[in-house]
Parts: structure tokens; C-alpha cells; sequence
């Protein structure tokens, strides 16, 4: 197989393999079988391969036996007839195997690219199943690795284990039992060498891996510390230390050397010796080929010997890729493991057959007697109730940890509620689709998240049908357009990485005119303008009243001008609502409230929209 | 990954000058390789003698029971003499064989080190050096440029392809011509037309191997665009669940990761025929080689004008070796290619000038006294669009200036020209009525301190991450400066207390802890002026008031400028500047800025609490005042 030219223009992969996943997996029946099954969709496909799998382990043996058979036969004796004839067959196998291995790389390549592009796939749409609560407790890198190195695991597995194992395997086996046919004696003195290179190949994998594993552990630490270099480099420069970080690294990279440097001296220690061992067969060879025919009643053709020659290399280089692919696919078997771990992995919950869509949502949200807990022994939110009209601003206010964002959780159905009820219009939470629930309802949390792609195409996530014409006209009702229109291409502005190209308040914007493309019926806002600066905040505030209007609010926010003019203010202390009323009203009951909107205004987070 | 940003201003070098200079640093290696390439020959000689060993073993042993049979061809007249038995002269030719093996596994053992040791110890470790040390005073022009990315590939992956010239092309190259040539005359030794025979083909593999190379290249690369590109979407996939989830956009988001996904398939099947037609044609013209071998070798054996052993075998052997060699030009080739491309990145970061730099005649200032002026500055990142325009103003040692504007206005720019980050292309900034650019580049900078909006921690203890600026700093010191940052206590309840290891970027700190450390880093120096970044921009407004009571401590008795929008911040400073695109619009105090209507008022406005909550708090306190 062809390398691939290691390329210097990828960024180094970000190996995120955490510490608790094993890298190899000891050969499983249930694995392979279920890895097995994906090929069922190609039958056709699956079927010539196998058949031509077993073709190839034949055709090798049987050409370096040819050459034997042509110099041991028609050459040795004379028969210039016979060598022709040899050539010419030898020829034919020769294009024969040839067209053989060019159909066999292509099925199973092919094959193996279509398993994957299916497990991926796979793949994605299950995770896509899964509900909030399992990407707040998995971290990225492990979904990412999923993904990427266990798939490639698995892609060797199936490409290159299985398949050139089956013919590397099927090719040791013809050719120890070609020998031993021709000759079994011949044979002993080429199988006691056998378990020679096999432990030795052995021996020199295993000290491999290890200093392959402690080079790899001093390159992450250069990695490592050159990440924090660039991403540092303004602290760097700022108190003037580029002399002090440069003989750090120059430290790390000496470290390194001497790692890739004992990696070195094992190969350099096993290699020649494993290529020492063949020439000890030659010589073995030799040795034997010489006895016999010499001593032993010329019981033996020196053609015989030059057969084993030829032989002997097919098998034995049979046996040590054989060997090299054991390892390539333990670490199959441990990524497909993986892989189909999460895939058989449930979702913690799902819709019920008995939720439907609702006629029409008009947005009337209802809490009676509404616990819950991320984790059930330690509930989050006790006995909420209330209830917001269609159309009304709900502020919920109150101290980190006091349950705000888990009210809105479960009112986004990202979550379900232990105990008690969340109506919506009357109709229990659990009754209602989730999909139509999402449709009709808008959240924006204080990250924005965008996605690469125009401007255009993430405002246009709240609404794929949405027309350009209507995008536009949604920015303009949120009296908007001028700044979007000030990007560098307008609404085709390319947005990347985490909305990189933005500014926090444009990101912000952009955000809001996707909610407002939703037309929701509810709209979430979870601290959404915490992150912008105040004069930001001062445009961005006439947009928001815009969204606001009509629509049943929930806002989570700090700034109290928002809840300053909110229908119902809910205060929130440890999982209760421990008041509740308007903002007029609770500022003269004197409570909670009235202290923290006291707290707050002192550092000027108060105000008013005037 | 191609980097999505421009990469660095490119110094454009032609492939001649790159290998020129390529060359001379392999020069510089130059007793190395020597050393390698002896050995390799070595190597080479051994290999050859064995094959020669083994067919002679075949000749004798076919000589000694058909007498017919071409005679061995004794080597250098070292005829065995006559009266050995026959067994006897088969044992000391395999003796031979064993004897040149060990030899060969021992020269072949100290080559492989020996080309390590040359590369990995001595190559390598020298160029990455050399480049991250560059790196460390590149201006933050480049880093604002290149992906980061692509920054630390020119040190990694970038460095090794470019020693991959020294190896890859030039050892590699010499030893396939010296082998080739090496093998040339061994087999014109044994028969000139059958070598010309057989080697006919060698051109056409030379040229397969040449085309397959260039042909699968682009196609490589283009699958691992492809596959990058499919992870990207999965992790932004996976970053943005709450807004999929939230508007129920699973369907279109599955169609996105399946477009992706079918692309990286589709592509593959491209480089999938390519390597199904070339590897089975390569591997069938040296089969063809071994066919004419067997046709025109055979007949010469018959016809008694080739040994059977030391001729037609040995050859076999010396072609797939010849073949191995030859195919070698593809792997070359690569190598050309990738070091080449490589060597430009890297020497793009040797060559890039540095364009901060200190003058020869630059003052020494340890101390200075912290008075500030600008004096007409203008610049922008890129010359035809200012950032700062006409910029003046004059701060006197030890006072508080504000600055507020909105996102973009030009704040963080106008401060980052005060420790020369950047050199303003109008006007002049002067510290204690010096040009900055007369200062001494280390000593500007030390008497600057800086606190960034969000604040970059290394993955180190504590203590060093506050002693950063100074790794000899005392114990005593470190603390002193994490007292006044308000951070000597939740640091001393941490487990380790100063001794703890911070995770990557600070990640086991709350925002509010990792900016008081960072702002005891600022103070460890004792800097005349302090640079407060807005550090309270990424902070959650509950716990804002940490930092603020640190960054008051930190103030006393500095030149500080101070990047705020609170007006409890506002009111305390000396002077208040509001920028807009550029420029500064209102200068002043609190107080005869809130006089005038304009962008500070209204700032101000939001801030504060309306008359009618003001009247039912009961509280007619200026919301702006210290808490009584």
C-alpha cells in the first residue's frame, strides 16, 4: 500500500485519546461479526472480494514457486523449449495476479470507504438523538474521537487487517504447504527459524510501541507548550521573557530528540537482527541443501534449493505482516468497541408515542408543583409554580445557583421534570413533540453560537425557507440592517469559527434577527446581552424590545433594566421562588428583591430605558 | 488544513534560491552525512557479497554432483583447497554467508543511529530552536495574520519536512544513484546483454512510479481537506447543539454532516483508482524483468554462458534489489516536494524582519517617572484603514484615564501602542516626554504592566504564572503582589496552595481568579503604568466586583489606564476619554461630561437607576458611590 505523502499542511491533530481508553482490544467474535454486518448492503461488492481474496493467497506462493519450477525444470535440464514455454506461463500468472490485485485493492478499498462513510453517518444521526443532558456530561474531544481516530481505527481494520491479512495469512499457509510438499525436510530446517523471527518481530513491536509511546508523550509536551506560546505571545512580549521560553523549548526539543532518538536505536537494534534471521535461513539453507544432496545418496535436486529460496521469502514475509496487522487490529477491535458502545448507548429519554403537535401554540406557560435535578438525589428546583399569560415578560432573577437556568431548561424541554407539572396551552410538556416544540419557541443564551457559513445562512438556522428578502426584512425590523450591512460583503459576510469575524454586538444581532426569523410563539433569553459592553447595550436594547413584542418571555438577566418593565418578576434563592410580583411591587415590599436590585445598581448594572 | 486567514506576509522565495539554501544547510551537516553515506556503501558492498556467497554455494553444489554443470567461479582466486570434502567447502561458504550477515546487521545497526543521531539530535533540534525563538520576537502583526495552527505546523511538522531535504533528497538520492551504479556494474560484471535485457523495462517504471507520485499527491491532500473539513463541521455541530436542538433543525443539520461526509467517500474513490492501476502495474514491470530474466537467462544457462547459481539466481536477487532502488525515485520526489514547501514556511518566519525592534542607540530607562503623552498619533493594522486617527493627549505620572467606546472604537489599539506592540505610523507617543521608540525594548516594556480582557494563564503553578515576568522573583515578592491583587487568599485555599498546577488556559480558575492572577502578574514588576484591558469583559457581572476592588489596590500610586464602561469605575478616573471609530469625542471628568449631552451621557443613562425605583428603594443614593 502506498503511504500517504505525510502532509505539512495539516494542523497536528489534536490527539484528545483521554488516559482511560485502551488502545488495543483483544479479537472479539460479537466485533467482528457486527463490523461484518455493514458489508450485508454490499453483497455483490463483498462476495467478489472474498472470492478473490482467496485467488490472491493462492497466485503469490505459486508465483515465486514458478520461477523455482522454471530454473529447477526446463533450465537445469536443458530444454530451451520448456523455458519458453515456462516464460510464457509465467507471464500469463504473472498478468493474471496482477488484474487480480487491481480488482482487489479497488473492492476493498471501496468497500471499506462505504462501511465508514455508513458508520459515520451512523454515527451522527445517533448522536443527534441524544438529548442535551448527554453533550453537558460527554466532553467534545471524546464525541470528536469517536469520530475520528476510532473510525480510522476501524477503517484499517476493515481495509487493511482483514482483507491483506486474509491474503498474507492464506499466503504463508501456501507456501508451508508448497514446501512441504516438495520437500519436508527442506521444510523442518525453514520452520524451526519460524518461531525465531516470529518472537523476535514480536519482541521488537512491543519495545516499539513503548518508546513510540513516550516519544509521542515528549512531542505533546512541545505541542503543548508552543499552543500557550502563540496564544500567549502578547504576555509574553508584554514582560519581556522571549529569552527565558526560548531555552525552555530548547529544552523540551532536546527532551524530544532524546526520545525519537531511543525509538531509533530499537529499530536499529531489531531490524538488522530480524534481517539477519532470514540470512541465517539462506545459510541454513545451504548448510542442509549441501548435506543432503552431497551425503545422503543425492537424494536431493539442487533445484529443490533454489525452489526453497524463493519460497521461503514468500513465507516468511507471510508471517510477519501477519504479525505487524495482529496489532493493527487490536486497536480495531478497541475503536470499533468504542464506536459501537455509543452506539448502542440509549437516550436518556425520548418523546412518547403519545406526543403529538398542538393545533396551534398561543404560548401560555403553566409550573405546578415542578421539582427536579440534574442528578435526582440532589434536586435543583423545588415546588415551582406559576403561570405567564400569552404575551407576557417573565424575568426570572436571582444568584448563580439558584435555578434560573434549569426553569428554562425544562420549559425547552431539554430536560424532563421529576415530579409536578409544565403545561404549555393546558397540555403536559411530555405530551407535546419536541421538534414542534422547538419550532415554535426561540432561545438565545449568552454564547451565541454561530456556525461557519454567511451571515445570511445563520440567520437563516431559525428559519431554512426564509426567502433572502424576508432575511433582509427581519434585520430590518430589528432595526438592524445598517449594521449588517456594514459587514465587509453584507449578509454574505463569511462568519468562522465560533463567529469569528463579528463582533461580540453584531454576533449578538445576528442571533436575534435568527430568533426573529422563527417567529416564535416563546422566546428564551438567557443572558443574552451579558456579554456586550454597555454602549453596545444601548443599541442593542431597541432591537430586543422589537423581538419582545407579542411573544411570551422568559429572560434571564443581571441588568435590571430589562426586568424593570417584565409582567411578573420571579426571585429565586436555592431551587424556590421566594418572591414573586412586579417590579414596582417587590421594591416596596422591601425583600430580596430590593436588596439585590440594590446590590446591583451600586456596581451599575441597574437602569433604566430611558 | 490550509489556514483560513492569509498566511504571514510571504517573502516569495524561488524554488533555486530555496534549494540553494537548502544546501547550504546541509552543508553545515556536511561530516554527518559523509559518515552515513560510508556506511551505506559498506552496506551495500556486504549485500552484494552475499548474494555472490550464495550462488556460489548453488554452483558448487551443482558442479560437485553433475559434473557438466558450469564450474564455480571462485572470487579474488580464493579456491578452496582440493582436499577439503565437498561438505567441507559447502559449510565455509555458509559460514561466509553468516559471517557477512552479522557484519552487515552490526554496520546496518550503527547507520540507522548514526542517521538519527545527525537528524533528530542535531538538524532538528537546532532548527526548531531557531525558529521558536524567532517566533518569540515576531511582531503581533504576524500572530494577528497566521492561524495559530499554521504557526506551530512550521515549527513541528514544518521543521521535520524541511530536514526531510537533508535525508529524504540528498542521502537518499546519493545512495540510490551510488546503488544503483553499485549493482549497474555488478550485473554488467556478470553479463553484459542479459543486464541491458532486463533492464529495458527500468525506464518505464522510473516513469510509472514518477506519474502515480505526481497523480496521487493533490489527491491526498484534497481527501485530508476533505476529512478536516467533516470534523470541523462535527465539532461545530456538536459546540452548537443547544441552537439545533432549540429550533429543532436536526433533519437539515444530518443533510450538512451527510454532504460532508459523502464528499470525503467520493473523493477517496478517485485516489482508490489510481492506486488500484498503478500499484499492480508497477509490481508487473519487474515481474516482467524476472520473465525476461527467466527467457533469456535460461537460455544462456543452457547454452553453458551462465552459471546457474552465481548467475541466473544472484540475478534474480540483484533485481528486486534494482527494482526496490528505482522505485525509490517516487518516494524521493515526494520528499522534494514536501521539503520544499516546507522550507518555505520555514524560512518565511527566519527571514520575516522583526518589526519592533530596538534602536543601537536605545535609552536605558529601569525607572521611569509614568507621565504619557500622545502627540497626533495615527495608525491602523493595515496603512489605508486607520484605526486611530489624530489621537493627542497628555497624562500626568500617577494619574487614572478612562476610556470607553464601543466594541471596536479603537481602545484596546490605543493601548497597545503605549508598551510598542505596534509603532503608531502618525505622531509620536512619548513617556516622560521620550519617543517610545528611543527606549530600550525590555525596559519600556517592564515598566509597563498589563492586564488583558481575557487573560492568558500558562499551564505551570501558580507562583510562576505571577512570577512570569520575573522567574527570579522570592517567594515574598509573589506573594506580595497576589495581596494586593485580592488573590493570596482563594490561592492559598487552593489544594496546593501557590504550588498548584493550572490546567490548560487556567481552565481549574474562575474568570474572576484567573484575571486577579493575572493582575498579580502585572504587579509583580511594580510597574510605573498600568494597562487595564476592560479585564472585566469576560467576567460574569455577579462576581464582577472581585476585580474591581483588586484592580482599585492595584491603581495606588501608578500611571493606570483603564478600559471601563461602569460608571463606579468612570467617576473615580482623573480623566475619561470616549472614542469613536478612532477618534477620541469627548474628553473629560465625569462631571463636566455628563454636563453635555453626547455618547458619555447616554452610557451613563443606562446606568443608572430610574427616579421612580430610586424613590421606592427608599434609597436616594448616587448609585455611582462606594457602598456606605
Amino acid at each position: 500500500m502506498n503511504k500517504p505523502p505525510s502532509g505539512n499542511l495539516a494542523i497536528p491533530p489534536i490527539r484528545s485519546q483521554p488516559q482511560d481508553e485502551p488502545k488495543f482490544r483483544p479479537l472479539d467474535v460479537k466485533i467482528i461479526r457486527r463490523l461484518f454486518h455493514y458489508t450485508r448492503i454490499y453483497p455483490t461488492l463483498r462476495n467478489w472480494l472474498t472470492l478473490f481474496v482467496i485467488v490472491r493467497a493462492i497466485q503469490l506462493p505459486l508465483l515465486a514457486w514458478a520461477i523455482g519450477a522454471i530454473i529447477n525444470g526446463p533450465i537445469s535440464h536443458d530444454s530451451m523449449r520448456g523455458t519458453l514455454f515456462g516464460c510464457i506461463g509465467f507471464a500469463g500468472l504473472a498478468v493474471f495476479t496482477q488484474v487480480m490485485f487491481a480488482y482487489r485493492i479497488h473492492m476493498g478499498q471501496t468497500l471499506g470507504e462505504r462501511v465508514i462513510h455508513d458508520i459515520r453517518l451512523q454515527l451522527f444521526r445517533h448522536l443527534l438523538t441524544m438529548p442535551i443532558s448527554f453533550f453537558n456530561r460527554v466532553p467534545l474531544g471524546r464525541i470528536i474521537s469517536r469520530m475520528t481516530s476510532d473510525v480510522e481505527a476501524v477503517r484499517s481494520g476493515v481495509q487493511d487487517v482483514f482483507f491483506v491479512g486474509c491474503v498474507q495469512g492464506g499466503q504463508t499457509l501456501v507456501s508451508g504447504i508448497l514446501m512441504l510438499w516438495i520437500d519436508y525436510r527442506l521444510f523442518l530446517v525453514v520452520i524451526s527459524m519460524a518461531p525465531f523471527i516470529w518472537g523476535l518481530s514480536h519482541r521488537f513491536r512491543e519495545r516499539m510501541s513503548e518508546a513510540a509511546r513516550a516519544m509521542q508523550e515528549s512531542f505533546s509536551r512541545i505541542t503543548v507548550t508552543l499552543a500557550e506560546s502563540v496564544t500567549g505571545i502578547r504576555v509574553t512580549q508584554g514582560f519581556a521573557r522571549q529569552s527565558v521560553n526560548a531555552d525552555i523549548f530548547q529544552q523540551l526539543s532536546a527532551d524530544h530528540s532524546r526520545y525519537t532518538l531511543n525509538a531509533a536505536r530499537t529499530s536499529a537494534v531489531f531490524l538488522p537482527l530480524l534481517e539477519l534471521s532470514s540470512q541465517l535461513v539462506t545459510a541454513c539453507l545451504i548448510l542442509a541443501g549441501g548435506m543432503l544432496t552431497l551425503n545422503v545418496s543425492h537424494s536431493l535436486n539442487v533445484g529443490i534449493l533454489i525452489q526453497f529460496f524463493f519460497l521461503s521469502t514468500v513465507f516468511f514475509s507471510g508471517l510477519q505482516s501477519v504479525g505487524t496487522l495482529y496489532n493493527q487490529a487490536l486497536m480495531a477491535m478497541a475503536g470499533a468497541e468504542r464506536v459501537f458502545r455509543l452506539l448502542d448507548q440509549q437516550p436518556d429519554w425520548e418523546d412518547t408515542p403519545y406526543s403529538r403537535d398542538l393545533p396551534a401554540l398561543n404560548g401560555r406557560v403553566e409550573c405546578r408543583q415542578l421539582s427536579f435535578g440534574y442528578d435526582p438525589a440532589r434536586p435543583v428546583l423545588h415546588d415551582i409554580n406559576f403561570v405567564a399569560e400569552p404575551g407576557q415578560t417573565i424575568a426570572l432573577v436571582g444568584h448563580t445557583g439558584s435555578g434560573k437556568t434549569s426553569i428554562i431548561n425544562l420549559i425547552a424541554k431539554f430536560y424532563l421534570p421529576d415530579a409536578g407539572k409544565l403545561l404549555i396551552d393546558g397540555v403536559s410538556i411530555l405530551d407535546i413533540k419536541s421538534d414542534y416544540l422547538h419550532r415554535h419557541m426561540a432561545i438565545i443564551q449568552q454564547q451565541n453560537i454561530l456556525f461557519t457559513g454567511t451571515v445570511m445562512e445563520n440567520i437563516r438556522v431559525g428559519r431554512p425557507t426564509a426567502s433572502d428578502t424576508e432575511v433582509t426584512e427581519a434585520a430590518r425590523q430589528l432595526d438592524c440592517l445598517d449594521m449588517v450591512e456594514s459587514l465587509p460583503q453584507g449578509l454574505y459576510t463569511h462568519v468562522g469559527e465560533h463567529g469569528a469575524g463579528l463582533s461580540l454586538g453584531q454576533r449578538q444581532l445576528v442571533c436575534f434577527v435568527r430568533a426573529l426569523l422563527a417567529d416564535p410563539r416563546i422566546l428564551i433569553l438567557d443572558e443574552a446581552t451579558s456579554s456586550v459592553d454597555t454602549v453596545t447595550e444601548v443599541r442593542i436594547q431597541k432591537a430586543l424590545a422589537q423581538l419582545m413584542k407579542g411573544r411570551t418571555c422568559f429572560v434571564v438577566a443581571h441588568r435590571l433594566s430589562t426586568v424593570r418593565y417584565a409582567d411578573q418578576v420571579l426571585v429565586m434563592d436555592r431551587g424556590r421562588i421566594v418572591e414573586h410580583g412586579t417590579h414596582t411591587e417587590l421594591l416596596i415590599k422591601g425583600g430580596v428583591y430590593a436588596n439585590l436590585y440594590r446590590q446591583f445598581a451600586r456596581i451599575g448594572l441597574g437602569g433604566s430605558r430611558t | 488544513m490550509e489556514p483560513k486567514t492569509p498566511n504571514a506576509p510571504s517573502t516569495d522565495l524561488s524554488n533555486g534560491r530555496l534549494i540553494e539554501r537548502l544546501l547550504r544547510l546541509t552543508w553545515q551537516y556536511r561530516a554527518g552525512c559523509v559518515r552515513v553515506l560510508a556506511l551505506q556503501m559498506a552496506l551495500l558492498a556486504l549485500t552484494l557479497g552475499g548474494f555472490g556467497l550464495t550462488g556460489l554455494g548453488i554452483d558448487f553444489i551443482r558442479h560437485t554432483i553433475q559434473s557438466s554443470a558450469t564450474p564455480p567461479h571462485w572470487p579474488f582466486h580464493l579456491v578452496p583447497p582440493t582436499t577439503w570434502a565437498p561438505m567441507t567447502v559447502v559449510m565455509a561458504i555458509a559460514g561466509a554467508i553468516v559471517l557477512l550477515a552479522l557484519i552487515r546487521a552490526l554496520l546496518s545497526s550503527i547507520y540507522s543511529i548514526q542517521l538519527a543521531e545527525l537528524l533528530q539530535r542535531h538538524v532538528v533540534v537546532n532548527l526548531r530552536s531557531k525558529v521558536y525563538a524567532k517566533l518569540q520576537s515576531m511582531s503581533f502583526r504576524f500572530f494577528d495574520e497566521t492561524a495559530s495552527g499554521s504557526i506551530i505546523n512550521r515549527v513541528t511538522g514544518d521543521v521535520q519536512s524541511t530536514r526531510l531535504f537533508i535525508d529524504g533528497v540528498i542521502i537518499q538520492g546519493l545512495i540510490m544513484i551510488l546503488s544503483l551504479a553499485f549493482y549497474l556494474v555488478y550485473m554488467l560484471s556478470i553479463h553484459l546483454r542479459l543486464t541491458l535485457f532486463c533492464l529495458c523495462t527500468t525506464p518505464l517504471l522510473w516513469m510509472a512510479t514518477l506519474i502515480f507520485t505526481r497523480r496521487v499527491r493533490p489527491l491526498y491532500r484534497k481527501n485530508r481537506e476533505l476529512a478536516d473539513n467533516l470534523t470541523l463541521t462535527l465539532s461545530e455541530m456538536i459546540q452548537g447543539i443547544p441552537v439545533i436542538k432549540g429550533f429543532a433543525r436536526e433533519p437539515e443539520i444530518i443533510e450538512r454532516f451527510a454532504v460532508a461526509n459523502r464528499a470525503v467517500r467520493d473523493q477517496k474513490y478517485a485516489l482508490i483508482n489510481q492506486v488500484s492501476f498503478f500499484s499492480p502495474a508497477i509490481n508487473f514491470l519487474t515481474q516482467v524483468n524476472l520473465m525476461i530474466l527467466l527467457g533469456y537467462g535460461g537460455y544462456l544457462v543452457i547454452h553453458g554462458q551462465l552459471p546457474l547459481g552465481a548467475g541466473l539466481v544472484v540475478f534474480a536477487g540483484l533485481l528486486q534489489q534494482f527494482s526496490n532502488q528505482v522505485a525509490n525515485i517516487g518516494t524521493i520526489a515526494n520528499s522534494i516536494q514536501e521539503s520544499l514547501t516546507a522550507a518555505q514556511r520555514v524560512f518565511e518566519v527566519l527571514d520575516a524582519p522583526i518589526e519592533i525592534r530596538n534602536l543601537p542607540s536605545a535609552l536605558r530607562v529601569p525607572h521611569l517617572r509614568g507621565a504619557v503623552a500622545f502627540d497626533h498619533v495615527g495608525f491602523g493594522y493595515e496603512p489605508d484603514a486607520p484605526i486611530l486617527r489624530d489621537i493627542t493627549f497628555e497624562a500626568g505620572a500617577g494619574q487614572c484615564i478612562a476610556i470607553a467606546g464601543a466594541t471596536a472604537s479603537g481602545k484596546s489599539t490605543l493601548l497597545s501602542l503605549i508598551p510598542r506592540f505596534y509603532d503608531a505610523q502618525k505622531g509620536r507617543v512619548l513617556l516622560d516626554g521620550m519617543d517610545v521608540r528611543q527606549l530600550d525594548l525590555n525596559d519600556l516594556r517592564r515598566n509597563v504592566g498589563i492586564v488583558f480582557q481575557e487573560s492568558f494563564l500558562f499551564s505551570t503553578s501558580v507562583a510562576s504564572n505571577i512570577a512570569f515576568g520575573d522567574p527570579a522573583a522570592t517567594q515574598d515578592q509573589i506573594e506580595h503582589a497576589a495581596k494586593i491583587a485580592q488573590a493570596h487568599d482563594f490561592i492559598c485555599s487552593l489544594p496546593k496552595g501557590y504550588n498548584t498546577i493550572l490546567g490548560e488556559g487556567g481552565s481549574n480558575l474562575s474568570g474572576g481568579q484567573r484575571q486577579r492572577l493575572a493582575i498579580a502578574r502585572a504587579l509583580l514588576l511594580n510597574p510605573t503604568i498600568l494597562i487595564l484591558d476592560d479585564p472585566t469583559a469576560a467576567i460574569d457581572p455577579k462576581t464582577e466586583h472581585e476585580i474591581m476592588e483588586a484592580m482599585n489596590h492595584a491603581m495606588r500610586g501608578r500611571t493606570t489606564f483603564v478600559v471601563a464602561h461602569r460608571l463606579s469605575t468612570l467617576r473615580r478616573a482623573d480623566l475619561i476619554m470616549v472614542l469613536d471609530r478612532g477618534r477620541i469625542v469627548q474628553m473629560g471628568t465625569h462631571e463636566s461630561l455628563m454636563k453635555s449631552k453626547g455618547a458619555y451621557q447616554r452610557l451613563a443613562a443606562i446606568q443608572e437607576v430610574d427616579v421612580e425605583s430610586q424613590r421606592l428603594m427608599g434609597n436616594p443614593a448616587d448609585p455611582g458611590q462606594e457602598a456606605p
